[in-house]
């Protein structure tokens, strides 16, 4: 079965290209534009893991994923979170909210299939 | 990296340069706005984070020192000031530059890096830019070593999974994996949730502590690996303190990252709904796509008239107002509203106000008011040219002002409203103003009008506006206002809008700009003039009725109509345009409206009302100055539409049109 | 096969009594004639609107810019009357329009080399015609030059 994977960022060319490098991949991609739009694709569609952004406009991403955790089709989803640097109060900031682990930015199309693969298996 | 993705990031940066520039000239009007903060910053923080997605390091590098400066406007340290709003915008500014790969040759780029740094440094802030994540490399194991993990509690709920953990693990070469069940509970204490059992393996030699931190990387785990040596024979329940005193090899977190001062983000603000990106060439196309459509309704309805056929009628008027619909839906996508434009006349203000020494406010009102995206992108050169005038010409410096009692700041303001169906922008300055006396004396000094014209005020501000009413050689302070005035009307009435100046000597200028929301469809009053037919839009139709019996034939005094105690001169149409034959005994008249003028059209009679797909009409014609385009008419037929302005301005007996309609 | 190099292809066709050809890379179609629409002011080179599957184009009469004197347009039978769409750029712009022909007659390879200039004192305006060959009876047909033709009208249009 096919796993769907939700983009959640503000940028629509990172979007894209986390996007097409999973399609390519063989998955399945849902996109969002923000924090507000993330919540709502994640808890109405079936979605395998979240790639999320952290500063975007309307609802950023650690609301996001803290209003998910809350959601009950929320539980469960492993989300990973970008983030431009790695300080580490982004981190726990990120881990209390309820984010799986993180992935710095920039990253390769590469780095980006290794941290899929090693959330969906 | 494709080209594709490449474009999609170009097309975004355009988007986020604009957006930044609107924040930091927001920013110098409203310093304290944390909203904005936020936005500057989150607009620099993508530019980087995309801007290194996509190989653009050096933008990266140079967005990442921009923004560690802001960082501390951000945190409430630095005030913003005009000279940071200056650098910020000289900041942005070199982006483009950036991003193109062109090269610094005198070192602007450093320069202004480093007198924002100076500006926003001299703070005492402990603020330490996070370098990358320090990774302690922990000393390669010769010997064999076991680990023993669990996952934290909610490890489960956050998505982690055991499965692919000691897959990994396997992949390292684990051998030996026990689980570790003496934590789960009594079935009535269980949550489904949570991950009760800890594993413990035999790892080979040569896997370090950094190998496990990555199988680690996305699993909440508390782990502990020890070279075997330590570890000789243990029961599995005594492992747990065991370890608890073993040296923790967790990479301890770096010293050197301090927290940055993350502030509270503020509530999000209404921003923008949720959107996608279309390219406007697919709107255009599913704009002529609508217009298209439109055009077939129409001779549906036609042809289902003539049929009589009720279920065929039904169907017509289901296509006409799904149609209708469609239209409505596709002309919403093409808005865009003001604010697109007034970053950018903001700027211009800032500009002009600091090079010419004339302090002005700039107020901005209906920013949200939405126009068709067409007549937004060709509204940008006029406006910037009527905001130039207005500061240029139509500001007093400051002595002056001081003088006749003003405030010494000038205001400039910009408004855009919806009237009816149509849009009125409005640039209002509380400057010197213009002189009737004085731009009648020199249009007759042009020859651009007799000495004898009889001119409102309205007309003869517009007089301005007229190609011959100033030249280049001869810039005054009056005639200043009219230069490229003419081109300005050009775009304007090409946009089929209108121009109106007021103006109150000494007390200031107001041109207002009227122009239809959409440029692509119309609603249009079809009416008949010897058999041909024609179109007149709606928005400009006032009122119509039957031309009275003693108007029938032209009076030797001019042909004007009372209305209402108003005299409105009224024209012929049939006259007009040369139509052969008599008229028929009643006739209607319609009156339109453009600006503040009024003129009745005499026409043969009034078809209805329809939906008007606008064709342009060829160079080849434009000779045929009153009309402006055309429109297929639902047997296939078309009809042309009457430029109402042109015809106002050609039937104004009081302007001597300079050239008569060529019929 | 270089016959582009060495050939035109041109479609012929006569106003009133003179045949012209013009190139078939110029030419978008030949229609059978459409109601018209009489554009008040328009000029007396292009003074209707035809409606051409959705798209408002030009008529414009050939007549006047080469200096076509029919004695009997009466003898031109009606069902012999064709709309051309042509393409033409004006002033730089690439334009559809349309034109009249009272009558269509071929699609024709014309060597090159057949093609002449025109006589220094012609009766044709030499501004508008790129040259001429002789039709199979012996006749002279000319080539107009399209584009030179519409950005004059257009240009006259203006100042109208």
């Amino acid at each position: 079965m096919t796993k769907t994977v939700l983009t959640v960022d503000d940028s629509p060319s990172i979007r894209r290209m986390i996007a097409l490098t999973l399609r390519e991949a063989g998955y399945n991609v849902l996109e969002a534009s923000d924090g507000q739009d993330g919540l709502e694709k994640a808890t109405t569609s079936r979605v395998d893991a979240i790639i999320t952004d952290q500063n975007m406009p309307r609802m950023d991403g650690i609301s996001m994923i803290k209003a998910l955790r809350q959601h009950p089709n929320g539980r469960g989803v492993p989300i990973v979170v970008l983030s431009t640097d790695s300080a580490d109060t982004l981190k726990s900031q990120a881990r209390e909210a309820g984010a799986l682990g993180w992935m710095v930015k920039p990253f390769t199309q590469d780095k980006l299939l290794a941290v899929i693969k090693k959330v969906l298996g | 990296m494709s080209d594709d993705l490449i474009a999609v990031f170009q097309e975004e940066l355009a988007e986020l340069l604009e957006s930044l520039e609107r924040g930091l000239v927001d920013l110098q009007e409203n310093p304290e706005d944390a909203g904005l903060i936020n936005q500057v910053f989150r607009d620099l923080h993508t530019v980087k984070g995309s801007g290194a997605m996509f190989g653009f390091t050096d933008l990266a590098a140079f967005i990442h020192d921009f923004e560690t400066a802001f960082e501390k406007v951000r945190a409430g340290d630095v005030p913003v000031t005009p000279e940071l709003v200056r650098l910020g915008l000289a900041a942005r500014d070199q982006i483009p530059g950036l991003v193109n790969g062109d090269p610094d040759p005198n070192g602007d780029r450093v320069a202004i890096l480093d007198a924002l740094r100076d500006l926003t440094s001299g703070v005492a802030t402990d603020v330490v830019v996070a370098e990358d994540t320090v990774v302690i490399e922990a000393r390669q194991s010769d010997a064999p070593s076991v680990l023993w993990f669990r996952l934290s509690d909610d490890a489960l709920a956050l998505g982690a999974r055991p499965d692919i953990i000691l897959s990994e693990l396997k992949d390292l070469g684990a051998t030996q994996i026990t689980a570790d069940l003496s934590r789960i509970p009594s079935l009535d204490d269980l949550n489904a949730d949570q991950c009760y059992v800890a594993w413990q393996m035999q790892l080979p030699a040569g896997v370090s502590p950094s190998d496990v931190e990555d199988v680690f990387m996305f699993a909440d785990a508390e782990w502990t690996l020890t070279p075997t040596e330590v570890v000789e024979t243990v029961e599995a329940d005594e492992i747990d303190d065991l370890l608890a005193e073993a040296p923790s090899l967790d990479a301890p977190s770096p010293a050197a990252t301090q927290p940055k001062t993350e502030k509270a983000v503020a509530a999000p603000a209404a921003e923008p709904a949720a959107s996608i990106r279309v390219p406007a060439a697919r709107l255009d196309a599913l704009m002529d796509s609508v217009g298209e459509l439109v055009t077939v309704e129409a001779r549906l309805t036609e042809l289902a008239r003539h049929s009589r056929d009720p279920a065929l009628l039904s169907t017509a008027e289901e296509v006409t107002r799904l149609s209708a619909r469609l239209r409505d839906a596709t002309m919403t996508m093409r808005m865009v509203p003001m604010r697109t434009l007034v970053s950018r006349f903001r700027r211009l203000i800032l500009g002009l106000s600091s090079d010419l020494g004339k302090p002005v406010e700039f107020v901005v009102d209906g920013e949200d008011t939405e126009l068709d995206k067409t007549v937004i992108e060709k509204l940008a050169d006029p406006l910037v040219h009527i905001l130039r005038n207005a500061i240029d010409h139509g500001m007093e410096d400051p002595a002056a002002r001081a003088q006749t009692d003003k405030d010494k700041v000038g205001c400039i303001e910009l408004s855009a409203k919806h009237v009816g169906g149509e849009v009125h922008i409005i640039v209002r300055d509380d400057g010197r103003g213009m002189s009737p006396e004085k731009i009648r004396a020199k249009a007759i000094e042009r020859g651009l009008i007799s000495s004898e014209a009889q001119l409102t005020n309205g007309q003869v501000f517009a007089l301005v506006l007229e190609p011959g009413f100033s030249t280049a050689e001869t810039v005054t302070e009056l005639s200043g206002r009219g230069v490229g005035m003419d081109v300005v009307r050009r775009t304007i009435e090409g946009l089929r809008g209108v121009i109106e100046i007021d103006s109150k000597l000494g007390l200031g200028t107001t041109v207002t700009l009227r122009l239809p929301l959409t440029l692509a469809i119309i609603d249009g009053l079809l009416i008949e003039v010897a058999d041909e037919r024609y179109t007149l839009p709606m928005s400009s139709v006032k009122e119509i009725f039957e031309l009275p019996l003693d108007k029938r034939t032209a009076s030797r005094n001019g042909d004007y109509l009372d209305i209402r105690g108003q005299f409105v001169p009224f024209v012929r149409l049939r006259r007009l345009f040369d139509c052969a034959g008599d008229p028929p005994t009643e006739q209607n008249v319609v009156v339109v409206e453009a600006g503040d003028a009024r003129v009745g059209i005499v026409v043969d009679r009034i078809i209805g009302t329809n939906q008007t797909v606008i064709k342009q009409v060829s160079k080849l014609q434009q000779g045929a100055r009153a009309i402006s385009g055309a429109t297929i008419l639902g047997d296939g037929t078309v009809s042309l539409i009457v430029d109402v302005a042109q015809l106002l301005a050609m039937s104004g007996p009081l302007i001597e049109p300079k050239k008569e309609v060529a019929a | 096969m270089t016959l582009s190099a060495s050939h035109k292809i041109v479609i012929t066709f006569s106003i009133g009594p003179q045949r012209l050809a013009i190139p078939a890379t110029d030419l978008r179609e030949i229609i059978d004639p459409l109601p018209t629409t009489r554009v008040p002011g328009a000029g007396d080179f292009a003074p209707w609107v035809v409606n051409v599957r959705g798209a408002v184009l030009p008529l414009g009469d050939l007549r006047l810019p080469l200096g076509i004197n029919d004695p009997n347009p009466a003898e031109r039978p009606e069902d012999a009357r064709r709309f051309l769409v042509l393409e033409a750029i004006i002033g730089g712009e690439a334009t559809t329009v349309t034109v009249m022909a009272d009558i269509v007659h071929e699609v024709a390879t014309i060597p090159l080399k057949s093609i002449e200039q025109l006589p220094a004192n012609s009766m044709w305006p030499s501004e508008f015609i790129e040259g001429l060959f002789k039709g199979p009876e012996g006749e002279f047909v000319l080539i107009p030059d399209l584009s030179a033709i519409f950005t004059a009208m257009a240009q006259r249009a203006a100042v109208a």
